[in-house]
């Protein structure tokens, strides 16, 4: 099993880094409120609380959709937004069942830690009967096999995109990304503010396993990212779609939903996307509910909402990523939803993409991004 | 005044200083304390930012060895470099604005230093990077009338980084500035020009000397908080703009090495020490050389 076991990691970190702290201050008194066990969620009593803390990646979600879950439901929804799954699960841990919030969305490979370290309460299926809307392929995946806590939101890959306007050559794959970098797209290439997506670009190009935990293959793709790759990045995106809409560069890694928001919001047609060759990260996002979450009636009322076929189909219109819902993708084509085929990969790619693990070379990954980024800035 | 009386006195100004130590004490000691107790640890696992279990200079060693340090030495440059700017704009300005511009206009001018300082940093900063962005407006009309050839690829870039910095710290160098130029003496200007001193001896012998503490202050007050700015690379750098504010909060954020980020959260304010007590020792230097080779000899006037 390549994910961690991660009993032994638990954090205990906040009172202990607390007290430690606090001592150094000579005020050990202080340290004792924070308590070791998360707070307690709210019982589920079937009648509705008067509001609802969602805590989901930024421009994710559609906002008709939460107009509509205010408006039926009649509840305060209060969104808020994150821009890593490592922000999100900081302030979960710091805060210990405290931090408000009711609705997170972890990335699938996430879902074990956050699991085995307590963040996540519990879902009550017989509250989600729209959990049967998922597809198969949607349900039971490898970080919950029983959807004990979490539901599938959206699914997607990674990609780049390029201008044909500056790039001639054809471009297939991630050598190719490579070779464009340092070649057409010399000083305006932008990668992905991501540790396990810069690593891609090297591992998928020389043909590795995308999740290696292989410490000879780490160090030949900090060797190729730090040493030769870094001075030809211009920019570590986390907001490609506007990236994309001004324009800033010419060579662009990117998720493929993020690409066909920017290119449509543009008004430039030379953008043209790749699902690159051999592989890339296939994601899931999941809906779960916070543990120490004192809304869970409003809570399930939500994550069941989002799994009604008309509701997901607008979120995947409007964030350009496939829910993992039956019969949208016919609805889509039926509908004449622009560039289907960025929101639905091809068979052929399905078949060849990987699924992202968080493995223990994860530090050695975040090692290469900050190391890649100093020599970028230098 | 009897001894009673005395110590009550003493007593309420006591309880009138304590807002000041409990913010001092909660807001600075404890957490300064906390942050230093992190640094001496390190990361136990993917899950725990940080750990002290095991004490260590090896976070410190970590981040001051190879690329990290690059970064500091870049953050340092933009902060030197864009304190300077900020001495080169503000100084003629703010001078302008307390001696030259008729004095019914100073409200009015100061006002228009300040009220774009009161919109907040975030939005000014996005400002610049619509302006900068090489489709942009500024981009298509400067091509239009030929000034350039190419779309401006500013953007993303230290230029635009050093240009965010500048207007973004400038109003804390006018201000100060404003208030020591206003309170120079103009009739010792005056006399300056009487015995024979040109405009620009008499600025830099007689005003600006006397102008020296808000030169100090304004320069202090720009150049601590750009050392840790953190919003303005985020938004206008990329990759070529990085800075040390936003290595320390990818540290502590997505990195969730709490120990590394402490480690270097004490290296910046060392090498923010160390440069304004630098500064300060070779202003120090340069003042004590000037006045022994300018001084008078008054003896025999008396």
């Amino acid at each position: 099993m390549k994910i961690l076991v991660p009993q032994a990691s638990a954090p205990r970190l906040t009172r202990r880094a607390l007290l430690g702290g606090a001592t150094v201050i000579g005020l050990g008194a202080l340290a004792g409120c924070t308590d070791r066990a998360y707070a307690p969620t709210a019982a589920i009593d079937g009648k509705p609380e008067d509001r609802l803390n969602v805590y989901s990646w930024g421009d994710y979600d559609d906002p008709a959709n939460i107009r509509r879950f205010r408006r039926v439901n009649g509840i305060k929804v209060q969104m808020d937004a994150f821009a890593s799954n490592e922000e999100m699960i900081a302030k979960l841990s710091t805060a210990r069942g405290t931090s408000g919030y009711d609705i997170v969305v972890p990335t699938g490979n996430y879902v074990p830690q956050l699991i085995a370290n307590g963040m996540l309460a519990k879902l009550d299926l017989s509250l989600i009967p729209n959990f049967n809307n998922l597809e198969e392929s949607a349900r039971g995946r490898a970080w919950d096999p029983d959807n004990e806590y979490v539901v599938a939101k959206t699914i997607g890959t990674t990609g780049f995109v390029y201008d044909t306007a500056k790039i001639k050559t054809k471009m297939a794959s991630w050598s190719d990304f490579i070779a464009a970098a340092k070649g057409a797209a010399k000083g305006s290439t932008s990668v992905l503010d991501d540790a396990f997506e810069l690593a891609s670009i090297y591992l998928a190009a020389n043909g590795h396993d995308l999740n290696t935990t292989d410490s000879k293959v780490l160090e030949q793709a900090r060797e190729f990212l730090v040493n030769d790759f870094a001075k030809y990045i211009r920019n570590f995106s986390s907001d490609p779609s506007q990236n994309i809409v001004q324009r800033d560069f010419v060579l662009m890694q990117c998720y493929n939903g993020d690409a066909r928001l920017g290119i449509d919001e543009g008004d430039y047609d030379g953008w043209k996307f790749v699902f690159p060759e051999p592989t890339a990260n296939l994601w899931m996002d999941n809906w779960a509910i916070a543990t120490g979450s004192q809304h869970p009636d409003n809570a399930h009322a939500w994550i069941n909402f989002m799994l009604e076929p008309e509701v997901g189909f607008k979120d995947m219109v409007y964030n350009g990523y496939p829910t993992g819902l039956k019969g949208q993708r016919e609805l889509a084509e039926k509908r004449d939803v622009d560039r289907l085929d960025l929101i639905f990969p091809p068979d052929e790619v399905m078949d060849r993409l990987t699924a992202g693990l968080l493995t223990k070379a994860q530090g050695a990954l975040v090692k290469i991004l900050n190391e890649v980024k100093a020599v970028a800035g230098s | 005044m009897s001894p009673v009386k005395q110590r009550k006195l003493r007593l309420s100004s006591a309880w009138l200083s304590f807002p000041i130590w409990a913010w001092l004490l909660f807001f600075i000691f404890i957490p300064l304390g906390m942050v230093a107790w992190y640094s001496f640890g390190y990361k136990p696992g993917l899950f725990s930012p940080v750990s002290n279990s095991q004490l260590s200079f090896d976070r410190y060693r970590e981040a001051t060895s190879g690329t990290f340090v690059k970064t500091f030495w870049n953050t340092l440059e933009i902060g030197l470099l864009g304190t300077a700017l900020c001495i080169l704009i503000g100084v003629p300005f703010a001078y302008w604005m307390a001696v030259k511009a008729r004095p019914e206009w100073r409200g009015l001018l100061v006002a228009m230093v300040l009220v774009p300082y009161w919109t907040s940093f975030l939005v000014r900063t996005i400002g610049w990077q619509i302006i900068l962005a090489p489709h942009g407006f500024l981009s298509n009309f400067l091509q239009d009338i030929h000034l350039i050839n190419g779309p401006i690829e500013v953007l993303y870039t230290r230029a635009a980084v050093q240009l965010g910095v500048v207007y973004n710290y400038l109003p804390l160098m006018i201000l100060p500035m404003y208030v020591a130029f206003e309170r120079t003496d103009a009739a010792q200007r005056e006399a300056a020009r009487d015995l024979g001193a040109g405009r620009l001896k008499a600025f830099f012998s007689v005003t600006l000397p006397d102008a020296l503490p808000g030169l100090l202050a304004g320069s202090l007050l720009v150049f601590i908080p750009l050392m840790g700015d953190y919003i303005t690379p985020s938004v206008l750098g990329g990759a070529r703009g990085n800075m040390v504010g936003q290595m320390l909060a990818q540290q502590f954020e997505s990195a969730q090495n709490w120990a590394l980020g402490a480690a270097m959260a004490f290296i910046l304010m060392g090498f923010i020490i160390v440069t304004v007590l630098l500064v300060g020792v070779c202003f120090l230097t340069l003042r004590a050389g000037i006045r022994w080779t300018r001084r008078l000899d008054l003896e025999g006037v008396v």
